[in-house]
């Protein structure tokens, strides 16, 4: 591992989007910021700012109107970057599936490395999906 | 070279720089034909110029203070009798423009004048009243090459605007008429040393003004030229009864010999003496430099053409207020006056950068600058010592370039987008690059290093630590000063980001012409600052209080400003050149995700029920901190009062 | 000598300022009772930054960081070849306002925003680092560095303690901590996103983290000058404002750009002046 790849592997910065989630997912997230689980030990950081982001969250499912912005938001972000799908919703829909107005999982809509199941995922669940995303992301 | 401009006799410079002008003025009335105006201007342009780099060089060479008598006719008769008819002028407006102030202040100056003209004469008039010395140069290099760019970029310009206007009968012949009469009136009060002589032509660039400022005879231009006027003379009252005062003590009547008095040293009671006079002076210096109460008649101004407020404010006019202080500084030095000097003009420079925060018209904000600075030029000629005069003098050099600079781009921009609106300028970095780069050139060389404007204002804050009022009020004053320039800079600059470039701006010949000759001169001479400090500002103030040379070297020169123009100007250039985006690149701003489309003019976000909604921005202007007709009460009557105390420290703080 | 400075200044200054903003993320973090990223964390993060492909609004973002950067560093260099303080003190204003002309390069809310109050940033801290070079013209009768190494003066901070207490003013406002994070924060998510830094990414933002941390030196040796006989001493003074205006920014919240120049043209310019006027009248 070069020094730029183990600095790319120690410094995730992360956009998280909600793409129509129940709001489950989004609080794992933000759980992972607190003391007990403290995500900012490997350098993680919660930007919101695609430009400043390495590491896209998404949770919830996609639907037509949010597939739009989950696009925008990965176009404007600069390479190398990596997608985490989090959340049974992220994945396939999860609860939501073959609703009429999603479009299941966020796959279609941005290319993913990671897919965290659960519902909903747990801290660490996404901590390591992170990690294993950075992974993807320095083999590439 | 040196010998052919030794051999220039000087009378013929001197016809070139003030009697050229007068007598070009009045056959450009009589011929009334576009082009012909258009090439007299030109030419008569030229001749300023190369005829002040002449006198300049020939005072290098021969390193002489000039003082010299024309012959021929009795012109001392003749300026006598053009003062009574300039008198005769204002006394016919005040009566068509009803306006009982310029009638009366008319009247005043025209009682004043005769006693000092008829009344019983002491000093005898015999001496010669055209005097150069390095002051005098400086500015007739102002006036005659910054004042002729203003007088070639209003060709296009006055074409441009008269075109909007359906006249049947061109008014640019008289407007490039008193152009010109203007600029042989300022360089005609600069060279002469006789305290008359100023005066008259102190009164004709008061009498040009308010033909410039009421040339579109509009209501509003009527009504603003009355009051610039009417202020104008106020200081003009100011001026004749500092004269007759100087009459009635049988003082000299003239520049050299007054500032001999102080220079001699053991004529301590006949300097005391003028005291007085002096405070009205510059009184009569404020008004034209329109500091603070009298600062409405510049604000006014800026309703009439803007070659005209470039040259009000960059060369002419307000310098002609800051001169006259200059020109008699050293007679005050170390008494209350001259404190107090200081403080009216140091309240200026804050108060004029603090309405400036709040205003968005450009042309307003330029003029709250000038006014502000003017303001700090007045400080620094109250501060009194060398250092401070010298930063005064290179304040006069640069800001005269900036400011001009300034105004006639805001002129450019305003007939493209018919707007002086700085909200309207929003975007201008795309649509109009050239104008927009040498307009942020210009503000840049207003406010930063290493421009000469902020070397001349480093110059004056350690010149005024000595004072600490004043060095107070200069630290909060430049603060301020950055806020509003940044601001504008950052509207014109705010773009949408997008792949297809900036396009390329197309401006007529005589435009592009005139705004890349100031601002590649802006930075050039900052370049050029220390030689433009040792050859031309430190003689100016060095013969002027006796001192040599190098006492004055502001410590702010030592600094290696080569290097950090250098590093400065690599740190613009590299990635201008050497790191261009590719167009895959160039990303929109972030809006959350819901950007669809991005022009130049326009960025649009989807909201609710996916309607398109155009995204704006506009500038901060503190409306209820910098409310302008709130605090204009309160300036207004604090600065009276500190020239009503002005007045008083003449007696009371020796 | 010179040389040297200059190398020092260039090389190492980034060094320690990249550790202690380390230094800082992690006392933060402990503060929080969270663990907190390595010391090392701000060189990872530049590093990452530097690697990232390149996106950008506009030709003259970058040109606004190239000369922030450079004007940064030369100040600081300026300050360790001894030169002019009032010069460097505009030098560096030059370069904070290039930043802010990036900042409004870019027509989005947020940096526009951003670019705003950085400026009312910029005005509040400005007259105070003036008051400060002012003061020391008064004790030592020049503005040159050199000067004041050089000659037999008293250290500063006896007869300008105000100037101390101003200077984490400064500080705290320079590096955006609370309660002066008005125009971006160290730490997103706030209505501003990042504020003036939103639009700039990848090298960009890796150029200004960096100019940062010249800018932190430069404060630090700023407060150190107040101690200048033992640089030693000044050095752990200034250490002790950082450490403060951590402290500061832990236990205070985020205030209003209005009530940041108040505070700063009140209180801050109050004591400033009321310094000055005690050695004026003591002189
Ligand atoms: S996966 Fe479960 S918890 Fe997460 S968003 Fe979907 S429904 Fe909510």
């Amino acid at each position: 591992m070069n020094i730029l790849q183990k600095s790319r592997a120690k410094s995730p910065w992360i956009l998280h989007y909600d793409a129509g989630a129940c709001n489950g997912c989004d609080i794992e997230i933000l759980a992972c910021l607190t003391p007990v689980y403290d995500i900012e030990r490997f350098g993680m950081v919660n930007v919101g700012n695609p430009k400043h982001a390495d590491v896209l969250l998404v949770t919830g499912t996609c639907n037509k109107r949010s597939a739009r912005v989950l696009k925008n938001l990965y176009d404007q972000m600069p390479d190398p970057k990596v997608v985490v799908a989090v959340g049974a919703c992220a994945l396939s829909g999860g609860i939501f599936h073959e609703c009429y107005n999603v479009l299941q999982g966020v796959d279609g809509t941005v290319p993913v490395d990671v897919y965290v199941p659960g519902c909903a995922a747990r801290p660490e669940a996404i901590m390591e999906g992170v990690m294993m995303a950075l992974e993807k992301m320095n083999q590439r | 070279m040196s010998n052919f401009i030794y051999y220039v006799p000087l009378s013929i410079i001197l016809v070139a720089l003030i009697l050229a002008p007068l007598v070009f003025a009045f056959v450009i009335s009589i011929v009334r034909s576009d082009y012909l105006c258009s090439l007299i201007i030109i030419v008569i342009a030229a001749v300023l110029a190369i005829s002040s780099l002449i006198l300049f060089a020939r005072v290098t060479i021969t390193h002489q203070i000039i003082h010299y008598a024309p012959g021929l006719i009795d012109w001392n008769l003749l300026v006598t009798i053009a003062d009574f008819g300039l008198m005769a002028m204002f006394i016919r407006m005040g009566v068509r423009r009803k306006s009982v102030l310029i009638l009366v202040f008319a009247v005043i100056q025209t009682i004043i004048l005769a006693w000092v003209e008829f009344g019983p004469k002491h000093t005898e008039m015999a001496y010669p009243p055209i005097f150069i010395d390095w002051l005098s140069i400086v500015m007739t290099l102002i006036v005659s090459i910054v004042g002729s760019i203003v007088a070639i970029y209003s060709l296009p310009y006055m074409r441009e605007h008269e075109r909007h206007q359906n006249l049947t009968v061109s008014k640019q012949p008289q407007f490039f008429r008193t152009l010109l009469l203007f600029l042989g009136a300022m360089n005609g009060m600069v060279l002469s040393g006789n305290l008359l002589w100023i005066y008259f032509f102190w009164e004709i660039t008061t009498l040009c003004s308010f033909c410039l400022i009421s040339h579109d005879e509009t209501e509003e231009s009527l009504r603003y030229a009355t009051r610039a006027l009417w202020m104008n003379m106020v200081g003009g009252v100011g001026f004749i009864t500092g004269i007759a005062l100087i009459q009635l003590k049988n003082l000299p009547m003239d520049a050299s010999r007054l500032l001999q008095l102080v220079h001699t040293g053991n004529e301590a009671h006949l300097v005391a003496l003028l005291m007085l006079p002096m405070a009205c002076l510059c009184f009569a210096g404020f008004t034209k430099a329109a500091q603070m109460p009298f600062q409405s008649w510049l604000l006014g101004a800026m309703v009439a053409p803007t070659p005209v407020s470039a040259l009000l404010h960059s060369s002419t006019m307000v310098k002609a207020g800051v001169y006259l202080i200059i020109r008699f500084a050293p007679i005050f030095r170390h008494t209350g006056l001259s404190e107090m000097v200081a403080i009216v003009g140091a309240f200026s420079f804050i108060t004029g950068a603090m309405l400036a925060i709040g205003q968005s018209n450009a042309k307003k904000v330029l003029a709250y600058s000038t006014i502000s600075n003017l303001g700090l030029i007045i400080a620094c000629a109250g501060l009194n010592t060398p250092l401070a005069l010298a930063a005064a003098v290179m304040l006069i050099i640069f800001h005269a370039v900036s400011k001009g600079l300034l105004f006639m781009a805001t002129g450019v921009v305003d007939q493209s987008i018919h707007s002086k609106d700085i909200e309207d300028m929003q975007g201008l970095w795309a649509s109009m690059p050239l104008t927009s780069l040498i307009m942020v050139i210009g503000i840049l060389s207003m406010l930063l290093p290493p421009f000469g404007v902020l070397i001349a204002k480093l110059a004056a804050i350690e010149s005024s630590i000595q004072n600490p009022l004043v060095m107070a009020m200069l630290v909060i004053g430049s603060t301020l000063t950055v806020v509003f320039w940044t601001k504008w800079m950052g509207r014109m600059l705010a773009t949408n980001p997008r792949a297809d470039g900036r396009k390329r701006e197309s401006l007529p010949a005589l435009y592009a012409g005139t705004l890349a000759v100031l601002a590649s001169g802006a930075v050039i001479l900052s370049l050029f600052v220390k030689p433009i400090l040792e050859n031309l500002v430190l003689p100016a103030v060095a013969n002027y209080y006796n001192v040599a040379g190098m006492e004055m070297t502001p410590t702010v020169l030592s600094a290696p400003w080569l290097m950090i123009f250098l590093v400065i100007a690599l740190s613009v250039l590299a990635p201008t050149f050497f790191n261009h985006l590719r167009s895959s690149q160039i990303k929109p701003a972030y809006l959350c995700g819901e950007q669809i489309a991005s022009h130049s003019t326009t960025a649009q976000f989807l909201t609710v029920a996916d309607s398109a909604a155009e995204m704006t921005v506009r500038g901060y202007y503190f409306e209820k901190v910098t409310d302008e007709s709130v605090h204009v009460k309160w300036v207004t009557i604090v600065a009276t009062l500190l020239i009503v105390i002005l007045f008083g420290a003449v007696y009371l703080w020796k | 000598m010179e040389i040297i400075n200059i190398f020092f200044v260039v090389v190492i200054a980034p060094v320690i300022g990249g550790l202690l903003f380390g230094l800082d993320r992690k006392l933060t973090a402990r503060l929080q009772k969270r663990m907190g990223p390595p010391i090392l964390q701000p060189f990872y993060d530049l590093i990452k930054l530097f690697g990232k492909g390149r996106i950008a609004a506009n030709q003259f973002q970058l040109i606004s960081v190239s000369v922030y950067i450079a004007c940064t560093i030369l100040s600081l260099i300026l300050l360790a070849t001894g030169q002019d303080l009032l010069v460097l003190l505009f030098v560096l204003a030059l370069g904070h306002i290039m930043l802010i002309l990036g900042g409004f390069s870019v027509r989005s809310p947020y940096s526009q925003i951003g670019s705003q109050r950085e400026i009312l940033q910029l005005m509040a801290y400005e007259p105070l680092l003036v008051f400060m070079v002012i003061g020391t013209y008064l004790k030592t009768g020049s503005f040159l560095v050199s000067n004041l190494m050089t000659g037999s003066y008293k250290p500063l901070l006896i007869s300008l303690p105000a100037f101390l207490l101003t200077q984490i003013i400064v500080m705290a406002i320079k590096l955006h901590k609370s309660p002066f994070d008005i125009s971006a924060s160290h730490h997103a998510h706030q209505e501003l996103v990042k504020g003036i830094y939103t639009e700039f990414s990848g090298a960009q933002l890796a150029l200004i983290e960096m100019a940062h941390w010249y800018e932190l030196i430069l404060l630090m040796g700023f407060i150190a000058l107040l101690w200048q006989t033992n640089l030693i001493i000044g050095g752990l003074i200034a250490f002790a404002c950082f450490l403060a205006v951590i402290l500061l920014d832990n236990i205070s919240a985020r205030l209003t750009w209005k009530w940041m120049i108040r505070f700063a043209w009140t209180f801050g310019v109050g004591i400033s002046v009321a310094n000055l006027t005690a050695i004026y009248i003591l002189r």
